[in-house]
């Protein structure tokens, strides 16, 4: 699903150029559920960003099923993106302003479903995640753990082929955290290819496969049985 | 789509009330201020909008000076010798005249008699009554709508009597509806011509017997030139007066008439277009300042909104929905403002027209033309506010706004904030210079170098000269009188004026001079200097020898520098030769609008129309209460009723006064727009810096320094824009004070006084946030961080 190849990004500041990604090459296919993980200023996030079509790389390439998009549009990329990946953060990144539905129901109104699909569309999700209960309540109104089900709601109610996730359990308790897991180990098993960053071991045990990450360049990969 | 924009621009509102307010009623404030500078300036620009206005002109006297009144001898030459013309008509216009019906009496507004001809070309809104008989018999009244109820509440009127004057008896035979406000001619009772034929006859071929208020107009056929007419003047003079040269009868259209600032004699002072042109401009500051504050307010916020923005982005927004989004958010907060400010304009609007001396009115906001403006107005503040304010939001990179939960344009932002706080602090400065000029100006008109006492004086009018005497006696004993002086005016009254030639000093053509008659206390309490000779005393009415008193503009003219050597010379006036006794220092006879002419000072008793009474103001109310007992008893037919002078001179003033009380609301209310704007602005920045001023404390600096912090750079930004605004302040009000013939000097001063005052609204506006922010326990601000 995802081949990278020789994939450079570079920050450049008046003063200095740091390289986030050197030269890395990596593989993901279609169905696997992968953990990034590696210090703080390796390139995991920036990874992540470019993996989403958030960002672009500046050297190399990046096929998604089988279309380079390294140099695409931001429009093609975000038509792209769209119909493809949902996103998962640390932060939740709810919308403040929004009901639980509201939020779960924005990448529908984006993508132009109709009304009445919508509804029905992110019921469903809702009831799925368990939090139907709250589909009225706004963001502040939910503890850390509902507020991260609405957000993974969000993530999949488009069901999109890949979900990339940054720390999902990192502001939440074991006990959230492990549920926030579980969920996403039964999307995988339903197909959905999962791409996560993490710092927790215990995290990327869920995993098939850990890529880890040095200045910028894959160091190891173990395969987890 | 459309709903789920309109649920979250309200419920934005809803999260940030207090930015929403600011905006709101900035706003609010703008479109009313709009509105209401629009009707005004409607109003004034649409004067003797008459249905055939196109082709109405007024007959006028270009001699020496330019006059609206010409003789009435004129109109019935002009229908014999221009037969191509469809009408020419004349009035005789009063200010006011005394009204008996029954046993009431009042005194009432804007009387003329009219020829039969006047209603054709005017054509009134008719009520009761025949237009093209009305005027034709003498003794016919015309009443408008609001005099008939006055008179006769809700019974008819037609046929009934009503006394003017105690002379003349009129029949009511048509009732119209009131004019509208803005007329040259305003005009409450119309008496048919027919009725005063015999007392004018002697008027009534005499070119050079000119009445004030003595009008005439004609109307053209359509489709003819005005130029035809001009053309065939002079043969007209030469056929009829024998006149060869320097007199000319210019047609004045009559949408001139309101805006000619070169003609004397005006039932309403003309005014200068541009004054109107200037509200207008300030009309536009005040939705600029209001837009300023809008886009000021929604890109400080940019920082709040731009997670939103990232979220969306990542979810799949496109920018061109995130900007229809951001335009929808506006689009809600205009139109809120919108509802808020048509109503604030119709509440003022009921006020407004007592409080500004202008006719118009709340209804108006209902025209089609006012509705069509108030549509036009809403797209163009909804785009200049918000299509900047949604292009930046909506460019923000998801990224960089998820990750820091900063924007990338920000920066960006900061510095067009910057220009645009410097563009609202420059029109606040501009503002203000503008009305301290006015200020200063109007202050200069109705104190400043009159030359004349005006203090506690009050004028009284004399209906029969014969008593002059026994009232003089009677004011003398009455308490609280301090002087008293008879006379044909005040030092600031409608001035008779006449011809004088000084053939041995080189004036061997026709000037034109005032002349005032005046008792022997009059030099006294008005407090005239003489400068040389002795002042008026009085004579018996058997003395012929003419002896004048005349003012240094005449003295000069003559062409004598030293008043001492114009004792004793000898003038024509009136074609009579006359000896100058003394000479008096120049004071202000008429506006200030005109250079001080020449003026004669005469004792004649005939001619005392007036008294004036110089009042103990500790007294005053008691003391005109005793007057008026005592006038009344002398003069029973006649209604009491005086002016105090100082407020006859403030009426010469009456347009600027409306201009100055205009200026300094609407440039209050911009000031104040731009103040929330900067009130907001402040906020924002204290709230994003309070981990900055948490730290600063923390490593130990005093409250003051923080203060400081916050405003130093708007001090430096009130700085710059005294640079754009001192020069443009300075040029536009330098060219309005060009239309006064007597007028301040724009002094460093204003300029001062302005950027201090600027630098203290900021202050006041900034500080509360600045002190609030200072104050905060570090640890609190740190701890939130």
């Amino acid at each position: 699903m995802i081949k990278i190849t020789n994939l450079e990004k570079f920050y450049r500041t008046e003063e200095v150029e740091t390289i986030a990604l050197n030269k890395l090459s990596i593989e993901v296919k279609t169905g696997e559920f992968v953990a990034i993980m590696g210090p703080s200023g390796c390139g995991k996030s920036t990874l992540l960003n470019i993996l989403g079509m958030l960002d672009d790389p500046d050297e190399g390439s990046y096929v998604f099923n089988g279309i380079e998009v390294a140099h695409f549009t931001e429009r093609k990329r975000a038509d792209l993106r769209k119909h493809n990946i949902g996103f998962v953060f640390q932060s939740f990144n709810l919308i403040d302003e929004l009901t639980v539905f509201e939020n779960v129901e924005l990448p529908l109104i984006y993508t132009g479903v109709p009304s009445a699909e919508r509804v029905k569309r992110v019921e469903e999700v809702l009831d799925k995640m368990q939090i139907m209960h709250r589909r009225n309540h706004y963001p502040q109104q939910l503890s850390g753990g509902q507020q991260q089900r609405v957000a993974i709601a969000r993530a999949v109610v488009n069901k999109p082929k890949l979900i990339l996730a940054d720390e999902p359990t990192g502001n939440l308790d074991s006990s959230n955290g492990n549920d926030v897991m579980e969920l996403l180990t039964d999307l995988n098993e339903q197909g959905t290819t999962i791409i996560m960053v993490t710092h927790s071991e215990h995290d990327a045990r869920y995993s098939h496969r850990i890529i880890r990450l040095l200045d910028g360049q894959s160091v190891v990969e173990n395969i987890m049985v | 789509m459309i709903k789920s924009y309109v649920i979250i621009a309200f419920r934005s509102i809803r999260r940030n009330l207090s930015y929403a307010f600011l905006n709101v009623f900035g706003l609010t404030l703008g479109i009313a201020a709009c509105l209401v500078i629009f009707l005004i300036v409607r109003n004034e620009l649409s004067y003797d909008n008459y249905a055939k206005a196109d082709r109405i002109y007024r007959v006028t006297l270009n001699a020496i000076d330019f006059n609206s009144n010409v003789s009435l001898a004129i109109a019935p030459k002009m229908r014999i010798d221009f037969p191509e013309l469809e009408q020419v008509t004349q009035v005789m216009y009063s200010k006011e005249v005394m009204v008996k019906v029954g046993n009431n009496r009042f005194r009432d507004n804007d009387f003329a008699f009219a020829d039969e001809h006047f209603i054709s070309v005017f054509n009134f809104n008719w009520i009761a009554g025949d237009p093209k008989t009305a005027l034709n018999e003498p003794n016919a009244i015309v009443l408008t709508e609001t005099l008939s109820h006055k008179y006769f509440g809700d019974a008819n009127p037609m046929g009934r009597v009503i006394n003017i004057e105690n002379q003349i008896n009129a029949k009511v035979t048509g009732v119209i509806k009131d004019l509208p406000g803005n007329r040259s001619l305003p005009l409450q009772m119309i008496v048919s011509l027919e009725t005063i034929k015999s007392q004018i006859k002697n008027n009534m071929d005499n070119f050079w017997n000119i009445g004030g208020g003595f009008f005439t107009f004609i109307l053209l056929p359509p489709n003819s030139s005005i130029k035809n007419i001009q053309s065939k003047v002079p043969a007209f003079l030469r056929k009829n007066w024998s006149i060869e040269k320097d007199v000319r009868l210019p047609m004045q259209p009559i949408k001139d008439i309101h805006f000619d600032q070169r003609y004397i004699n005006n039932v309403i002072t003309p005014t200068s277009k541009s004054t109107y042109y200037a509200l207008f401009g300030i009309a536009m500051l005040i939705i600029i300042t209001a837009c300023i504050n809008f886009i000021n307010l929604a890109t400080a916020q940019a920082i709040k909104r731009s997670k939103e923005v990232g979220v969306r982005k990542v979810l799949g927004a496109m920018r061109s929905q995130l900007i229809t989004q951001f335009m929808g958010e506006t689009t809600v907060l205009v139109l809120i403002a919108l509802i808020l400010g048509v109503s604030t304009a119709a509440l003022f609007l009921t006020q407004a027209g007592a409080w500004l001396n202008i006719n118009i009115d709340a209804r108006q906001l209902q025209e089609p033309l006012v509705i069509g403006i108030i549509a036009g107005l809403t797209i163009v503040i909804i785009l200049l506010s918000g299509l900047y304010p949604s292009f930046v939001l909506s460019a923000f990179q998801p990224v960089s706004s998820l990750k820091s939960g900063s924007a990338g344009g920000f920066t960006r932002g900061f510095t067009l904030r910057k220009g645009l706080v410097v563009s609202q602090f420059a029109i606040s400065q501009i503002l203000i210079v503008g009305t301290l000029v006015v200020a200063n100006q109007m202050d200069y008109f109705e104190n400043q170098d009159l030359g004349f006492q005006k203090d506690a004086i009050i004028s009284i009018y004399v209906p029969n000269e014969a008593k002059s005497e026994v009232l003089r006696q009677q004011l003398t004993s009455t308490p609280g009188v301090q002087q008293i002086s008879f006379s044909s005016g005040a030092p600031s009254y409608a001035n008779n004026a006449t011809s004088f030639s000084a053939p041995a000093y080189g004036l061997t053509k026709d000037d034109v001079t005032n002349v005032k008659f005046v008792d022997e206390n009059y030099t006294d309490m008005f407090g005239l200097k003489m400068l040389a000779g002795e002042k008026i005393r009085k004579v018996p009415a058997t003395d012929t020898i003419q002896n004048f008193v005349v003012n240094e503009t005449l003295v000069h003219k003559l062409g004598i520098m030293d008043p001492r050597k114009a004792v004793g010379v000898h003038l024509t006036v009136n074609g009579r030769d006359a000896t100058i006794m003394g000479v008096v220092q120049d004071f202000q006879e008429e506006s200030k609008h005109k250079k001080i002419r020449a003026c004669v000072l005469q004792y004649r008793a005939q001619n005392f129309y007036r008294a004036c009474i110089k009042i103990q103001p500790s007294a005053i109310t008691k003391t005109i209460d005793n007057i008026g007992k005592s006038w009344s008893k002398l003069f029973p037919d006649n209604l009491f009723q005086y002016q105090f002078l100082d407020e006859h001179i403030a009426s010469f003033y009456a347009q600027e006064q409306k201009v100055y009380t205009a200026f300094k609301l609407f440039s209050g209310i911009a000031i104040l727009i731009g103040c929330l704007g900067l009130y907001g602005l402040i906020a924002f920045a204290a709230s994003q810096r309070t981990k900055e001023v948490g730290i600063r404390k923390v490593l130990g600096a005093p409250i003051m320094s923080i203060v400081a912090l916050f405003s130093k750079e708007f001090i430096l930004l009130i700085t710059v824009a005294f640079f754009i605004a001192g020069p443009i302040g300075y040029y536009a009000m330098h060219s309005w004070l060009q239309n006064y013939a007597y007028h301040i000097n724009i002094g460093a001063g204003i300029f001062v006084i302005s950027i201090a005052a600027s630098v203290i609204i900021a202050a006041i506006t900034i500080s509360y946030q600045a002190i609030k922010a200072a104050l905060v326990n570090p640890v609190k601000s740190l701890r939130s961080e």
